[in-house]
């Protein structure tokens, strides 16, 4: 089993804050954060991605060092984690620098100290060690707040600026660095500093709206970026261009403005760069961005990174995005293109293209969370946490019928009969909900307690399965259920089931890592003993062949057996997606898609045994 | 004050160990008749019996599927394999077969009795507890063995 591609997740968000991306500009790759994955995006082709998931704890920041041989890494527990950014990663230091989390993280230009910068929880909030060691190389104090901001001269006499939560603008000489100064000319949160690449001048970028450029070696005031047609929201991230002699700065503004910055230290802005295909929700809020030699790229807090070219700064930007959080569901539908729907809990979906990546986001008039996902041709149907079911048509990326039913109850699983028309069950706690054309039309109690359903496509036969490990067939007429068998073999809770495409045989799958493989027609087992996962298996995919059952669970893997083969000859995909597996699906009888907890979706392709 | 010896023995059963199902692990282990050994406790007779034995030429899958699905058994395999050095070596296994789905009485009847049992064979190299297919599989005993 081999991985084919990876549809990476994009950097996470938090409304109000910016987040610090940056970059390698030999390799043209990028450096972001989401969960505890630390992703290496190559700018020309988003494709090719390498994930880090080593760190205990949500990572936050990550830079390359100046030679480009080793990447280090802090999270939200004060740990900077430095190893290498080829091939293994292999770990070269840990060192637990602050009390709380970094907020950032930079190289000193000969790539022999690291200053890392955040919240120290009272005691120290910014710390500057040497990279092999981990010794202290100053003392930093001046600050009382969150420290969100820090950077390094690049050229002698070596300077070190920092800036947070209290306002301050803090400056220290050394090393061993001391505290030289302290400039309050900002009246809000300052989130960001950098130096120019020549260490003639840095700039500061605040709540407040400004930007304020200081003399880099004296950390005198110089000038500020012109107020008129200035941000009108938080500047959350600045960037220099690597000549110097321009800045890129992103604002809550839900704009990009790039400014001229003359010897003298003033900024004049030269355009303002706006994304298309913002419709100007707050989504549309720009929270990073970096300019690495030709490009220009820019973060919104909904995920979508825009790449503009800095050459040709009209020219409309090649735009990209994924999911933020938990993918927790998928589908792969084949029509005139094979594209795979994925849903996130927190009720965006996305569509993806095999062998180019990420294809358009679904815009939804109604953002509901996602728990339960089906899709059919050109319907989805979600359930979230309310009692609302929600069927959505959709044409090319575009809604074009969202309408919300009332069930009465919260759902827990659901399945679409395409084939008879119209027909979808919703299971509840207790019972099973008919839906035909949208609307209620039966409601039945079933006595027991409901996890998991399955119904055949043509609508003429059902399985629902209980918390108590039984599968109950019954067969449909009309709107009402008729209880045929009870199958007895799971030990946990259903948490899946599923009908293979050719609809003669069913496999099931509990809490308790046991799959079963049953035959449709004698409702006997055809393949057991797959007991393989070591924690609950979360989804379930049959090959469009009939030939291949896949499981995903909680322990990171994925399964795949043949039903001819007994269950001991099976191909094991380990570490598939850190935090769990919770969507699978089969793009065609030697691909396998699955999806999980680190917003990711990767594609593997089945090396026959 | 006295001190109870910190390496007390776990519950035993009294259960008694056939004459036949020694000999008949002698014969495995010295003179290679069987590939493996199953062992049942008669309860009538409260002792270890011989249940099942498989010639030499029976594969490993042979001996699983002897095992049964609901209820608890001893047994012993001759396992045959290659060392990385590229020597050709064997090993007695022993497993302790108690699947999830058998019966409490004969999981607690069969883990009481096991030491005592285990005490009459001499020459076991690897001990292998399993309660379910999975752990049994052949790749436990390719790791275990060395």
């Amino acid at each position: 089993m081999e991985l084919s591609e990876t549809y990476a997740c994009v950097p996470s968000t938090e409304r109000g804050r910016g987040i610090l991306i940056s970059g390698d500009s030999k390799s043209d790759t990028i450096l972001y954060t989401n969960g505890r994955s630390v992703v290496m995006l190559d700018l020309n082709n988003p494709l090719n991605v390498s994930i880090y998931g080593e760190h205990a704890y949500p990572a936050t920041v990550a830079r390359y060092s100046p030679n480009g041989e080793w990447i280090a890494s802090g999270d939200v527990s004060g740990t900077v984690r430095i190893w290498g950014a080829y091939n293994d990663h292999v770990l070269k230091k840990e060192f637990k620098v602050l009390a709380g989390r970094i907020d950032d993280l930079q190289w000193s230009a000969d790539g022999l100290r690291i200053v890392a910068s955040g919240d120290g929880k009272g005691k120290s909030l910014v710390r500057a060690f040497m990279w092999d060691s981990g010794s202290n190389v100053g003392e930093f104090d001046g600050h009382s707040r969150r420290v969100l901001s820090c950077a390094i001269k690049p050229t002698r006499p070596f300077r070190i600026v920092t800036c947070g939560e209290d306002f301050l603008v803090n400056f220290y000489e050394g090393p061993p660095f001391k505290f030289k100064l302290s400039s309050r000319e900002h009246s809000n949160f300052v989130n960001c500093v950098r130096f120019a690449p020549d260490g003639s001048k840095f700039i500061t970028v605040s709540s407040d709206k400004k930007g304020i450029i200081y003399d880099g070696k004296t950390c005198e005031k110089l000038g500020e970026l012109s107020p008129e047609d200035g941000h009108k929201g938080s500047i959350y991230a600045v960037s220099w261009s690597p000549d110097g002699k321009q800045v890129l700065t992103v604002s809550a503004d839900k704009s990009a403005k790039v400014w001229d910055i003359s010897e003298s230290g003033s900024g004049t802005l030269k355009t303002t760069l706006n994304c298309p295909g913002s419709s100007g929700v707050v989504d549309d809020m720009l929270v990073g961005c970096l300019w690495q030699s030709d490009h220009i790229v820019t973060v919104s807090l909904g995920g979508t990174i825009s790449i503009f070219s800095a050459s040709d700064l009209d020219k409309s930007p090649f735009q990209f995005s994924g999911h933020m959080k938990n993918v927790s569901s998928l589908a792969v539908l084949k029509g005139n293109t094979d594209y795979i729907l994925s849903g996130s809990y927190d009720g965006l979906i996305c569509k993806w293209m095999l062998g180019r990546g990420f294809s358009g986001k679904l815009q939804r008039t109604q953002n509901t969370q996602i728990k339960c996902f089906a899709a059919h041709e050109e319907e989805i149907v979600t359930s979230g946490y309310d009692n609302m079911i929600s069927r959505i048509s959709y044409k090319d990326d575009q809604c074009t019928n969202e309408e919300a039913i009332d069930i009465g109850n919260q759902p827990k699983d659901l399945s679409l009969a395409p084939l008879s028309p119209d027909l979808l069950l919703v299971t509840f706690e207790s019972g099973v909900v008919f839906l035909r054309d949208g609307k209620v039309v039966s409601t039945i109690d079933l006595g027991f307690t409901v996890t998991a359903l399955a119904v055949t496509p043509d609508g003429t036969e059902a399985i629902v399965g209980g918390q108590d490990g039984k599968l109950h067939l019954y067969s449909i007429s009309g709107d009402s259920l008729t209880e045929e068998t009870v199958l007895e073999k799971h030990r946990g809770a259903i948490s899946v089931i599923r009908y293979s495409p050719d609809l003669s045989m069913f496999a099931s799958a509990d809490l308790n890592r046991e799959a079963v493989v049953w035959d449709r027609v004698s409702r006997e087992m055809k393949l057991k003993n797959m007991l393989y996962h070591s924690a609950r298996i979360n989804c379930l995919a049959w090959s469009p062949n009939s030939s291949m059952v896949a499981t995903g669970s909680l322990d990171t893997c994925v399964i795949v057996y043949e039903v001819d083969k007994p269950a001991s000859s099976r191909m094991t995909i380990k570490g598939a997606h850190l935090g769990g597996v919770y969507g699978l699906g089969f793009a065609d009888d030697s691909h396998v898609v699955s999806s999980g907890e680190d917003a990711c979706i990767r594609v593997w392709s089945l090396t026959p045994q | 004050m006295s001190f109870r010896s910190l390496s007390r023995p776990n519950a035993r059963s009294g259960m008694g160990v056939a004459d036949e199902s020694k000999t008949t692990f002698h014969e495995l282990q010295r003179k290679k008749t069987h590939r493996y050994v199953v062992f049942k406790i008669d309860e009538s007779k409260n002792e270890v019996v011989v249940e099942k034995t498989g010639n030499p030429a029976e594969s490993y899958d042979d001996f699983l599927a002897s095992l049964p699905d609901n209820d608890c058994r001893y047994a012993v395999y001759d396992f045959d394999f290659v060392t990385s050095e590229n020597c050709q070596k064997s090993k007695i296994f022993f497993f302790a077969w108690s699947p999830t789905t058998s019966h409490i009485r004969a999981k607690v009847l069969y883990s009481t009795s096991k030491d005592q049992f285990r005490r009459e064979l001499h020459g076991i190299h690897y001990e292998i507890q399993a309660t379910d297919p999975t752990e049994v599989d052949l790749e436990v005993l390719r790791e275990r063995a060395n």
